[in-house]
């Protein structure tokens, strides 16, 4: 299943303002970036967890928690090898492996990562693209043709991603292997990567197309007929997502 | 050449399945797989290069299991042309798409250059083309040039004529039949157009749900009314109207005709037996 799937549902969190999820998103993620406590980011990764799960997302953000620990993980080693500074913790033959500010800003580099980038993936979890796209109009004022850039970008990624499974598999067939190396790998990228561009095109093209004929230029922010009024739990979100932006800047 | 024994296979969170399915295609046969959308065909194609491996049973390719050899070196005996041309093409001109395959073969760009040359004049194309350009039927006949160019002993087409007119379609099916006849090609062909499989296969395999329901002559499996309905698939048209001639007939005059030819000879040969036996009449009379 794809990580970045809408989940529909009706939580608290599903019926926030599209707008104040983003804002929410952004905010959380500053204070993972703010906060220089790893005791701190724990919590909030714990807290962010907490909250999805009262709201039945429980399942979801464990996944996305997993995918990103992995990523966190790459980091954790860079850092870890890169930062020199610091009492030395793992020594062999003269040679400093680890030292403790490498050690302690890994840790807390693996979390960041984790932690500013949770809530932007749940964010496609509990909103759907269109209400999305309505909402940065409506309330934002944004331009409708960039929103719908956007938000048709995210759109495209599941059709690509087994558009490129697909494409795989023709180029499989033709007695392309897959299971070499990586410098093998990198070298049959064509095979992958110039047929997913030409669909891509060709879908881009088609796309914009239909577009065109449906009156897109002609739409503006009156066009849409759903209103994104802010409601208290707007308020209440957006005040407890300052909350933690000062604590993580005090803490 | 290739030989399904008990073959299941099942999507996985999906619904989608073959279930024991076993059948043998012999060298230099041309075999249609049909079936309604969902069926199992497309699944049937995939085991049978290697992109899918089998739950349970075993899939013989040339007397070798799919399982025990990479999809890659099933590409040397099987080629497989797509529906989609277009994800299969991946070079800038046709003359670099024909050799892409020969030299993941691992050729001598001697031999690479000849069989590209010959391919490109037998399937009329132009070298310099810059594929993603042409036109669909166009981009059909390059990738499966580009398929053939390798010379498998087995070929899969997965719906091989979408998209394509008719001049397009009979192209490629005519060299297809061609190489099938006197080379001893082994074909298997995914379709939905029953007037294709009529015309140009000489057994079909009928599925319904992941089952194989039927496996006969193409004249046999077009004449099973049933049989097709089981199937979800409307007969071909001449078929069709030569069961509904004879239906109730004491002696059936259309059992083997399966063509529009073959159809109007039958009719012309009964309008001369009719006026021969009015004459007689009149000259009795």
């Amino acid at each position: 299943m794809n990580l970045l799937q809408y989940l529909p549902g009706n939580s608290v969190l599903h019926r926030l303002n599209p707008v104040t999820k983003l804002a929410a998103a952004f905010l959380v993620g500053i204070c993972a970036i703010v906060s220089h406590s790893v005791v701190f980011t724990i919590s909030l990764i714990i807290l962010l967890l907490g909250i999805c799960t009262a709201c039945g997302l429980g399942k979801r953000a464990l996944r996305l928690t997993r995918s990103l620990l992995v990523l966190g993980g790459m980091m954790f080693v860079f850092q870890l090898f890169f930062v020199r500074s610091g009492d030395p913790l793992l020594s062999a033959g003269g040679f400093t492996f680890v030292t403790r500010d490498g050690l302690s800003s890994a840790v807390l580099l693996g979390l960041r990562i984790v932690a500013t980038m949770l809530p932007l993936m749940l964010l496609f979890a509990i909103t759907e693209m269109n209400d999305l796209c309505g909402a940065l109009v409506k309330r934002l004022h944004v331009p409708y043709r960039y929103a719908f850039i956007v938000t048709t970008a995210f759109r495209f990624v599941p059709l690509f991603t087994s558009e490129f499974h697909d494409i795989e598999d023709a180029q499989k067939a033709r007695g392309v292997e897959y299971d070499g190396g990586i410098i093998k790998k990198l070298k049959l990228s064509v095979p992958l990567f110039v047929p997913l561009m030409m669909s891509s095109l060709k879908k881009v093209d088609a796309g914009a197309m239909s577009a065109q004929l449906r009156g897109f230029n002609l739409r503006t922010v009156s066009s849409g007929y759903r209103e994104y009024p802010f409601t208290a739990a707007d308020i209440g979100c957006i005040l407890f997502s300052l909350l933690l932006v000062g604590a993580a800047a005090v803490l | 050449m290739l030989r399904f024994e008990d073959v299941s296979f099942r999507y996985p969170h999906s619904d989608s399945s073959v279930e024991h399915l076993s059948f043998h295609i012999q060298k230099g046969e041309f075999v249609a797989l049909i079936g309604s959308n969902g069926a199992g065909k497309s699944t049937i194609s995939r085991l049978s290069n290697g992109l899918l491996k089998p739950d349970s049973g075993t899939v013989y390719l040339d007397g070798t299991p799919t399982t025990s050899i990479r999809t890659s070196q099933i590409a040397r005996k099987a080629g497989f042309l797509f529906q989609n041309p277009d994800r299969q093409i991946c070079q800038n001109t046709v003359r670099e798409e024909l050799a892409f395959g020969l030299r993941l073969m691992g050729l001598p760009e001697q031999e690479i250059r000849e069989r590209t040359r010959e391919a490109i004049e037998q399937f009329s194309l132009d070298g310099d083309w810059f594929p993603f350009s042409r036109s669909r039927g166009e981009r059909q006949r390059i990738a499966l040039a580009s398929v053939l160019v390798c010379r498998p002993q087995l070929v899969i087409l997965d719906e091989p004529t979408t998209g394509l007119d008719y001049r397009e379609c009979t192209a490629i099916m005519d060299y297809l039949t061609r190489l099938n006849r006197e080379e001893g090609l082994t074909v298997l062909m995914v379709s939905h157009d029953m007037e294709l499989v009529s015309q140009y296969a000489g057994r079909v395999l009928v599925l319904t749900g992941g089952q194989l329901i039927g496996d006969g002559a193409t004249h046999d499996v077009m004449r099973d009314q049933p049989l097709l309905g089981r199937a979800h698939v409307l007969p071909a048209q001449i078929p069709a109207l030569a069961l509904k001639l004879d239906a109730g007939a004491k002696q059936p005059q259309f059992e083997d005709v399966f063509t529009v030819e073959e159809m109007f000879e039958t009719i012309c040969r009964l309008r001369k037996e009719m006026s021969a036996t009015a004459g007689k009449g009149e000259v009795l009379s």
